[in-house]
C-alpha cells in the first residue's frame, strides 16, 4: 500500500435499485469513507421539484447526473485517483447507467478503472470498519445474507472466492419479507418481524428448519411461506385478536431462518478450517443475528474472529464498490475502459471476478 | 384452450411441462400466477431441468430478473422475471424485455403478472398463463390457458 499519498477511489453501484457514488481514501494507516451517496437516502424528489418522471423511476440517469454533480462541483477530474464500477452481476441496463458514467469518467481524466463484482463489494463492506480491518485474516468465511442473496463464501485471499453454499430458492431477507407480507406486516419485513419478536415467547409454534438435516451448505426458505400461511390461515381468527400469538409467531419466523443462517455458518466453519467468518449483506442488521453469530463463534470456534459489516454499509452502496476496487487497484489490476462491459450473471468463480 | 392439472409434488409437475413444451415457442412470455407459496419458483425450477439445464433457478424477487440458459432444439433462455416488486408499469423498461425476447430461442417467464397488467395486454396475443390454485394442505392445481 502506498504510505504518504492515499489513494482516493470513486465507487460507481447501480447494479439493481439503488443508485450510488462513493469516495474512498485508502492508505497504508487508514481509510476513509470520503463520502457515501446513496440516491434512496437522500430527498432527490425534492431538488427535481417533485417531478422525476415515472419512467424515470428504475433508470438511475437522473439519479447518476444529480449524485456526479453534488460529487464534484466544478473541479472534477482532481476528485479521485481511480473508478470502481459494478459490473454485476444485476439487471443489465441499471448496470450500464454506472459502468458507462465510470468509463467516460476514466477516458476523460485518464485515471485507471476497475470493474467490481457486487457480491466482493458485499465483503468488502466488513473491511470498511477500522476494527474488523486490523483483525482480517484468511482464510475467511462470509456470510451474505439480504433480499436477493444468501451466500457461504470462502475467501481463500483478495480475488479467489469460492461459493461453498447458498440459498436453492428464496434468500433470507426474501423470507423476512413475505412471511412478514402474510401476516400483515410492512415493508421491509425483517426490521418489522425482529420489533415483534421482541415481545414474543419462545415454544408456541414450531416452523420447519429445512434443510438442517442434509450434509450440504445449501440452504431454502422457501417452504417457510407455505408453512407460515399454513399456520395463518388455520387460526386467522386468533392471529386477527391475539397479539401475543402475533409476536410469538414473529418470534418463531425469525428464530428459523437464523438457526438455518447460523448452523450453515458453523458446518462451514468446521469443513473449512477458517481463521475468519465477516458477516455482511442486509440481513446482517439483525441484532439477533449478530449476537447469535458472535455468540456461536465464541463457543465453538474460540480464536476464529467475528467480522460483521457495519450497519451503514449493509445494504447496497458504492463504498463497498470502491473498497472491493482498492484491493484491486492496489495490487496493480485494473481494466481498459474500453473493453469493460456489464455481465449481468456475473458469478464469484475464481476466473470471473 | 384450458388445461387443468394436479399437482402433488415435483414430479407430479410433468404432464403440464409435456403440454407447455408443445405450446411454448421462442419469445412466448409464460405467466405464471398464484398466491405467496403457492409453488412458482418451485414450478420455474422443474421447467428450466425439463427444457435441458443445469442451472439452478432462485426467486427473482428482489433482483428482478435471472437469466438462465437452456440446452434445447428450440429454446435457449429463459428470463426468469418476478414484478412482485414492480409498482410502476413504467419500470419493467429497465428490464429491457422486448428487446431481450427477440433473441432467438428466448422466452420469459414472469411471477406476480397481476403487477403489470398494462404491460401484459399489450403482448397478449404472445401469452399463455398458468395459475397455481392451493387446494389445501401440500395439494395445488395448475391450469394452463393457451390459444390453439
Amino acid at each position: 500500500m502506498p504510505s504518504e499519498q492515499p489513494l482516493r477511489v470513486l465507487g460507481i453501484e447501480t447494479s439493481c435499485d439503488e443508485t450510488s457514488i462513493s469516495l474512498l481514501s485508502v492508505s497504508a494507516e487508514d481509510v476513509q469513507v470520503e463520502y457515501n451517496l446513496v440516491s434512496s437516502q437522500i430527498d432527490i424528489h425534492q431538488r427535481y421539484g417533485g417531478v422525476v418522471p415515472e419512467v424515470a423511476a428504475r433508470s438511475h440517469v437522473p439519479e447518476m447526473i444529480h449524485l456526479l454533480t453534488e460529487a464534484f462541483g466544478e473541479d472534477w477530474s482532481q476528485a479521485f485517483d481511480a473508478l470502481a464500477v459494478t459490473r454485476g452481476p444485476g439487471l443489465s441496463m441499471a448496470l450500464l447507467v454506472g459502468l458507462e458514467a465510470a468509463k467516460i469518467l476514466a477516458v476523460l481524466s485518464g485515471k485507471p478503472i476497475v470493474g467490481v463484482n457486487h457480491l466482493e463489494g458485499h465483503l468488502a463492506s466488513a473491511w470498511l470498519n477500522a476494527e474488523n480491518r486490523k483483525r482480517w485474516t484468511f482464510p475467511l468465511l462470509a456470510l451474505s445474507a439480504s433480499g436477493g442473496h444468501s451466500e457461504l463464501i470462502l475467501v481463500k485471499e483478495v480475488g479467489v472466492y469460492d461459493l461453498i453454499g447458498g440459498t436453492r430458492d428464496d434468500a433470507a431477507g426474501e423470507a423476512f419479507d413475505k412471511t412478514a407480507k402474510m401476516m400483515g406486516l410492512p415493508y421491509p419485513g425483517g426490521p418489522q418481524i425482529e420489533k415483534l419478536s421482541l415481545l414474543g415467547n419462545p415454544g408456541r409454534f414450531k416452523l420447519p428448519r429445512p434443510m438442517l438435516d442434509e450434509d450440504s451448505l445449501d440452504m431454502s426458505f422457501s417452504g417457510l411461506k407455505t408453512a407460515v400461511r399454513q399456520m395463518w390461515e388455520k387460526e386467522a381468527e386468533m392471529f386477527a385478536r391475539d397479539a401475543q400469538a402475533r409476536a410469538d409467531l414473529a418470534l418463531e419466523v425469525q428464530t428459523a431462518i437464523i438457526d438455518v443462517l447460523i448452523e450453515k455458518t458453523r458446518r462451514a466453519i468446521e469443513r473449512t478450517g477458517v481463521r475468519a467468518v465477516a458477516l455482511v449483506g442486509g440481513v446482517s442488521a439483525s441484532a439477533s443475528l449478530r449476537a447469535r453469530m458472535k455468540t456461536m463463534l465464541e463457543e465453538r470456534f474460540p480464536g476464529v474472529v467475528f467480522l460483521p459489516s457495519d450497519r451503514a454499509y449493509v445494504t447496497d452502496n458504492a463504498a463497498m464498490i470502491a473498497a472491493a476496487g482498492s484491493w484491486h487497484l492496489l495490487k496493480g489490476e485494473s481494466h481498459d475502459p474500453l473493453m469493460l462491459d456489464v455481465d449481468p450473471e456475473l458469478s464469484l468463480s475464481p476466473d470471473a471476478v | 384452450m384450458t388445461n387443468t392439472f394436479s399437482i402433488t409434488d415435483r414430479a407430479s409437475w410433468l404432464p403440464c411441462l409435456e403440454l407447455l413444451g408443445r405450446v411454448l415457442r421462442p419469445g412466448i412470455i409464460l405467466a405464471l400466477s398464484g398466491p405467496l407459496g403457492a409453488g412458482k419458483t418451485t414450478f420455474v425450477q422443474e421447467l428450466v431441468a425439463f427444457l435441458g439445464s443445469k442451472d439452478m433457478p432462485k426467486s427473482p424477487t428482489f433482483s428482478l430478473l435471472r437469466t438462465y440458459r437452456l440446452q434445447n432444439e428450440l429454446f435457449k433462455r429463459l428470463l426468469h422475471v418476478d414484478a412482485y416488486r414492480i409498482e410502476n408499469e413504467a419500470e419493467m423498461m429497465i428490464l429491457n424485455l422486448d428487446e431481450e425476447l427477440e433473441e432467438p430461442g428466448t422466452i420469459a417467464a414472469i411471477e406476480w403478472p397481476e403487477q403489470i397488467p398494462l404491460w401484459m395486454a399489450e403482448r397478449a396475443d404472445r401469452v399463455v398463463w398458468l395459475t397455481i390454485k392451493l387446494e389445501g394442505g401440500e395439494g395445488r392445481a395448475a391450469e394452463v390457458m393457451y390459444r390453439d
